[in-house]
């Protein structure tokens, strides 16, 4: 009897162990299913909604990116909806964001919606949109590029050509010249975008557009730097109404996460290196106390204000 | 016993996995996920029109030409004023220099005497004077005026007021004022109360504030110069009932920075004598080769040297 019941309790423990086994591969593969399940469950065209927030860097535009290249390969999902909020950020992730959106909209309705504030390179990013839905407090437009270089730099430029040995006259130098043309070519093709895909609603002249004003909602919607006011769900149903392949309101939404991080902060000191603590980031630029160096000159498409005084050495955005 | 111990949890293990594996296997082949075929490579727009070499670059005015002073008037002398906070700094006027001396005269840097006026300006034949901060007293401009009028000739370049800031941690905004205004009244022009700024790629030398402005008259400033380039311009407002002539006129499309207000602004303004432009960049070693510059800055100078003082 006794030997029975240990037969037993052996055999338990192997189905318990055989079922936990197979418990944790399931969860290991969970993620795969579940991800592999088209959006929404049913047969039904789906309209994506991607969120945009924060400067348009490097990571938060890698992020939509990201998404935005998803969307494009899942045939489920036929119209998108670009939530945003930026007030732009370097030109050279900026005009990566526009290549992005661009190319989606070359697939599939792209609908923005403007949820507070697409400046500068935020403006840059939905300038390819069929449409731009506002509220009458989001700021659009700001077309226009600055640079961070501080005046010292070109004034020194004699000395710092004194400081190295150099390969060739213009090797490490910076001229008030050499930033101004740079700073037209960034500018003519900003410019130039917008005018390419907002020009049949522009009631502005290119040289107004190049002013670099942003201007409220309503504004916006009566100049041709949007489209029309409304809310996100409005945007949803715009979007899916210019989608071909979806009819009336057969359509599910999908909401994806958006890869772009909280980030108040948008102008960092070139150099500076980030610790990310629990609920802000420190930039930290080191003493030069050693040869380091840093990008001379930074080129931005971005709407504001340097959040501090860039002598200082610590940075923080809490 | 034994095998059953062992084959029957097994069992359960391997109906468990297949089916979980083959499920997923099946949703794999139901949706191919991100991968098929590349993404976007026959779409159009990636490398859109706008972004093309030819739709953004621009040719920047040629740094060439020369700095040429054709007279032969004998060996004559400028002053270059430095006595009214005068905004100069040496060295970016050494190409000036450099072609005054070249052509046999002389450059003096140095503050106007007035203790005795007429004779310590006779000595001169020409004065250039740059962004004064600071006023002329009557006497100075009782001085500049006699002297203009015996036949010296007076160049004076002026900006409009703007804000400067100071460098250092404490990031100060100071304005700034050209202070001879009281001076130049005297020969009917002053400085006009704004910057001046044209959006217009075709007429500005790559960046707004840096406006192009053309001949309005035949004179001997004027000879041989297309266009000329002022970083900072301001313009000439110039008094009714006066004999100033405008000789050089901002390009069509400029602009008021404050107040965006279009129309015809005089930048370089001649009362016989006296010659008034509404910028102090276009002298400086790194405009003054910029568009025709060097031509209009010779043409400048020669206008100096054809003064003639009496001693």
């Amino acid at each position: 009897m006794l030997g029975t019941n240990k037969q037993f309790s052996a055999m338990t423990a192997s189905y318990v162990i055989a079922i936990t086994v197979a418990l944790v591969i399931a969860v290991i593969f969970a993620p795969v299913v579940w991800n592999g399940v088209p959006s929404g469950g049913d047969d039904d065209p789906s309209v994506a909604v991607v969120d945009f927030r924060g400067g348009t860097t490097d990571a938060n535009v890698n992020g939509i990116k990201q998404d935005l290249r998803e969307i494009r390969a899942n045939d489920s999902i036929d119209a998108v909806v670009l939530r945003i909020d930026s007030s732009g950020g370097p030109v050279d992730s900026s005009e990566e964001l526009y290549l992005a959106v661009n190319r989606t909209t070359e697939e599939m309705p792209v609908v923005a919606y403007v949820e507070g504030t697409a400046a500068s390179g935020g403006y840059y990013g939905i300038a390819p949109a069929d449409e731009i839905v506002v509220k009458p407090s989001s700021n659009v437009g700001s077309i226009g590029v600055i640079v961070q270089a501080p005046l010292r730099l070109i004034e020194q430029a004699g000395q710092q050509s004194e400081a190295f040995v150099r390969s060739g006259p213009d090797k490490a130098q910076i001229s008030k010249d050499g930033l101004r043309e740079d700073i037209e070519v960034l500018q003519r093709s900003f410019v130039g975008t917008v005018m390419q895909h907002r020009s049949d609603e522009l009631s502005v002249t290119r040289a107004e557009v190049a002013n670099g004003d942003t201007y409220l909602g309503t504004q916006a919607v009566q100049n041709g730097f949007a489209d029309r006011i409304g809310d996100s769900e409005l945007a949803i149903e715009r979007a899916a109404a210019l989608a071909d392949s979806i009819e009336g309101d057969q359509y599910d939404v999908v909401y994806l996460g958006g890869g772009a991080a909280a980030f108040n902060a948008i102008i960092v000191p070139a150099g500076a290196t980030t610790v990310q603590g629990e609920n802000n980031v420190t930039y930290l630029v080191h003493p030069e106390d050693e040869t380091t160096f840093r990008e001379p000159v930074k080129y931005y498409a971005v709407w504001g204000v340097p959040t501090e005084d860039n002598n200082a050495t610590v940075i923080r955005n809490d | 016993m034994t095998e059953g111990r062992i084959v029957k949890p097994l069992a359960v293990f391997i109906v468990v996995v297949v089916v979980l594996l083959g499920g997923i296997v099946l949703l794999a082949l139901a949706d191919p996920g991100s991968s098929g075929p590349p993404d976007g490579q026959s779409i159009d727009g990636q490398s859109p029109p706008q972004y093309q070499p030819g739709a953004v670059d621009m040719a920047s005015d040629p740094e060439d030409g020369k700095i040429q002073i054709d007279t032969d008037v004998g060996e004559k002398r400028i002053l270059i004023d430095t006595g009214h906070d005068n905004q100069l700094s040496k060295p970016s006027l050494e190409p000036m220099t450099e072609a005054v001396f070249d052509s046999g005269h002389t450059i003096e840097y140095g503050s106007l005497e007035v203790s005795d006026a007429e004779d310590s300006l006779g000595q001169y034949d020409g004065i250039l004077i740059i962004q004064p901060l600071t006023s002329y007293s009557p006497d100075e401009r009782d001085a500049l005026q006699e002297y203009t009028e015996s036949g010296g000739r007076v160049a004076v370049l002026a900006e409009p007021s703007q804000a400067r800031v100071s460098s250092g941690p404490e990031q100060t905004s100071t304005t700034v004022s050209f202070g001879a205004d009281t001076l130049t009244q005297r020969y009917g022009v002053r400085v006009g109360a704004e910057q001046l700024y044209n959006i217009d790629d075709d007429s500005n030398d790559n960046n707004f504030k840096s406006i192009y402005a053309s001949p309005s008259d035949g004179g001997e400033l004027t000879t041989g110069v297309e266009t000329i380039t002022l970083d900072t311009a301001g313009y000439a407002a110039i008094t009714a009932d006066t004999d100033a002539e405008t000789t050089f006129t901002a390009a069509a499309g400029t602009r008021t920075l404050d107040t965006r207000r279009t129309g015809t602004y005089p930048i370089v303004v001649r009362n016989d004598n006296m010659v008034f432009v509404a910028d102090s960049t276009f002298i400086t070693r790194s405009e003054v080769y910029d568009a025709d510059n060097e031509v209009f800055v010779s043409n400048l100078i020669e206008f100096l040297l054809n003064g003639d003082a009496s001693d």
